[in-house]
């Protein structure tokens, strides 16, 4: 293998995107189209890479009928704890009804005229096909893609701005580096290695090469969301939990409902005292509702099929699995409207960048994740051809500088480290239900102090004998960096707020109706960010919904 | 995880080894992919989903190693199962799949 340090492929383009999803694919394909060369790098293979195309997410495909819209924007702004701005909303909404439905024009579908007018989450596509297609029109449209290829660093000039990033082939070895006048990351959130469903690749190295460079994070609290899967399996798609009985052991049934809604706290509980199991059959006796939900879901059935249950007949145990950031919250944060950050030359989209600005601190699972990340890749798309034509066709030819630090380069000579005991040693503070979803100050500040000796051991020599190995080291940096950051933002928001429980501030606070800004590497930081003026509700059409949904929220 | 390359039917094509998002696979000259970083299997399937020749089993088990054997997945059906259901297989089409979901669904509406 050729070391990190050496030059290996050199390729110079104005816009470098860093990802394998549909924000990474509508950012290159944005950028494209205002003109701009485009690069795009993934860790895993463009098209398969990233939560969406293994898992499928609905959408928010609305035309602009305040009737249809208004009821998705009242009800994020009420269960993320009113930090969603409406004004985001209206951008997201506009772009997403406008490209949403190219995937299927470029594919030569029919469109289904009949989706765009009902009032409901934009049936599509599943997942795996929309990033087939998504793959093929980057390729048609003439942009670069570097599969397997996982970017390590990012690059800055004198000034400071990024000027593209580093890394290297992980199946053969060779270092490459990308220079440009802008980089749009858009990796994927963060989810621990937890295996849930497509959620591997979702490490938040970028995460921490942003803030190397000086970004910053935000909601980076809102990150404990978990989803039931069955206990064998990786499956976590929650939308037929809605059909499912929960019963103990004993065929005794539990209520872990709350308002009609599955209650994640409630099957925590639950679980740490005993097993649970579901089975769907609530509503589901018609072979044709069947049909229709096989038919809706194939990867759901997955995990069943293979090892002969039938969900519908027989019971199945279930587990929570950690998602953290990628359908929960949290993620570089979003500086201005075109989703720059505070770094000139670098911005952020899809899961990788805090999706507060929609969704507040709740999920944005059921379509408002996959409207970020249209509307975020298409913006941020834009502004980095339009930023990279700025800086005219010299831009290249900056001398630049390498800036990744954990897990990369060591800092302490005397030590290395096993960058599978670090990984298991984040989980052991991240995965447990009493330690993320139940938090408090005692815990909160005794898994900081464990993830701050992590911190400490990734700065020592990472092994890099193997290209494997090499991204290994750097993912373990990376995950212990996201987890001080979820958990140092979580210590400082004394109060319970969408997603964010804390058993010792049981209540939302008013006071606190603000975003937190996080960032640091050996020392950590936070800062209150305003959030717009709240959003009166009474007397408009969305009252009703946002009483009903912070109703539930409480 | 991924549990079997079929030695029989696999084509020795590579796809598997490019579209993994992990990293499983490592190719190998004129022969099926080795199997090389199994515990780095994220059980997502997508693998299966994109084998033309159906060679591939993932397990549903994420977890751990489960024992396979390849005569009695095919004689369930299970090889290619999931490239079916997302209408990924020969002469089938996932607007196919997508019709019949939404007839079913103008006829059957939400259960709930």
């Amino acid at each position: 293998m050729n070391s990190v340090d050496e030059n290996g492929v050199e390729l110079s383009t104005d816009v470098l995107v860093i990802g394998g999803g549909p924000a990474a694919a509508w950012a290159a394909i944005a950028a494209r189209e205002r003109g701009a060369e485009v690069v795009v790098v993934d860790k895993g293979y463009v098209g398969a890479s990233g939560a969406f195309a293994a898992s499928t997410s609905g959408n928010k495909v609305l035309p602009p009928i305040a009737e249809l819209r208004d009821p998705v924007k009242f009800e994020r702004y009420a269960l993320g704890g009113t930090l969603a701005q409406h004004r985001w909303w209206d951008r997201l909404l506009e772009i997403t009804y406008d490209r949403a439905p190219r995937v299927w024009e470029w594919a030569g579908y029919e469109i289904p005229v009949w989706e765009r007018t009902v009032k409901s989450s934009y049936r599509g596509l599943q997942g795996s096909e929309t990033m087939r297609i998504l793959r093929e029109v980057l390729l048609q449209k003439g942009v670069e893609l570097l599969d397997h290829s996982p970017a390590l660093e990012l690059l800055i000039d004198h000034e400071g701005a990024v000027a593209g990033a580093r890394g290297i082939n992980r199946q053969t070895g060779v270092p490459w580096t990308v220079k440009a006048g802008a980089t749009v990351v858009a990796s994927g959130g963060v989810a621990w290695l937890s295996k849930a469903l497509g959620c591997n690749t979702n490490t938040g190295d970028l995460h921490l090469a942003a803030a190397e460079v000086g970004a910053e994070l935000s909601g980076m609290e809102f990150s404990a969301h978990y989803s039931p899967a069955p206990i064998h399996s990786s499956v976590t798609k929650g939308a037929y939990y809605r059909y499912a009985t929960y019963t103990a052991e004993d065929g005794n049934e539990l209520e872990l409902s709350k308002n009609g809604h599955r209650s994640t706290s409630a099957i925590a509980k639950e679980l740490l005292k005993a097993p649970v199991y579901c089975k769907l059959d609530r509503g589901t006796e018609n072979p044709e509702v069947r049909q229709m939900l096989r038919l809706g879901q194939p990867n759901f059935f997955a995990a069943f099929d293979k090892v002969g249950i039938d969900p519908f007949e027989q019971r199945f145990r279930i587990t929570l699995l950690l998602e953290g950031t990628v359908r929960g919250t949290g993620g570089v944060r979003v500086a201005n409207d075109e989703c720059g950050t505070t770094v000139p030359g670098l911005y952020a989209a899809g899961d990788a960048a805090t999706r507060e600005l929609n969704c507040g601190g709740f999920t944005g699972g059921g379509g408002p994740n996959m409207t970020w990340a249209i509307g975020s890749g298409n913006i941020a798309g834009r502004a980095a051809a339009d930023f990279a034509r700025s800086l005219g066709k010299a831009v290249n030819e900056r001398a630049v500088q390498r800036t990744g630090g954990a897990g990369l380069r060591a800092r302490n000579h005397t030590l290395s480290y096993d960058a599978n005991a670090v990984v298991k040693g984040v989980q052991d503070e991240v995965f447990p239900y009493e330690k993320n979803i139940f938090r408090t100050e005692k815990g909160l500040v005794e898994s900081l102090a464990a993830l701050d000796r992590l911190w400490e051991k990734v700065q020592g020599i990472p092994l890099q004998d193997s290209p494997q190995s090499l991204l290994r080291s750097r993912e373990a940096a990376a995950l212990v960096a996201t987890a001080r950051w979820a958990y140092f933002a979580g210590l400082q928001r004394t109060e319970t707020r969408g997603m964010h429980k804390r058993l010792d501030y049981p209540s939302l606070d008013p006071a606190q109706r603000h975003y937190l800004a996080v960032g640091g590497l050996d020392r950590l930081w936070t800062r209150k960010d305003a959030v717009p003026e709240a959003i009166v509700v009474d007397g408009s059409k969305g009252a009703e919904t946002v009483k009903a949904k912070v109703a539930v929220a409480a | 995880m991924i549990e079997l390359v079929s030695e029989s039917r696999c084509i020795a094509c590579d796809k598997c080894v490019k579209v993994c998002p992990t990293n499983v696979f490592d190719a190998v000259p004129d022969g099926p992919p080795r199997i090389a970083r199994q515990s780095d299997c994220q059980t997502c399937f997508l693998c299966e989903a994109y084998c033309p020749a159906d060679a591939l089993f993932v397990a549903a088990e994420a977890h751990q190693h489960v024992e396979v054997n390849e005569e009695e997945l095919v004689k369930k059906g299970l090889l290619g199962v999931y490239r079916r259901h997302l209408g990924w297989d020969k002469g089938s089409s996932p607007i196919d799949r997508l019709e019949t979901y939404r007839s079913l669904a103008a006829k059957v509406g939400s259960p709930i």
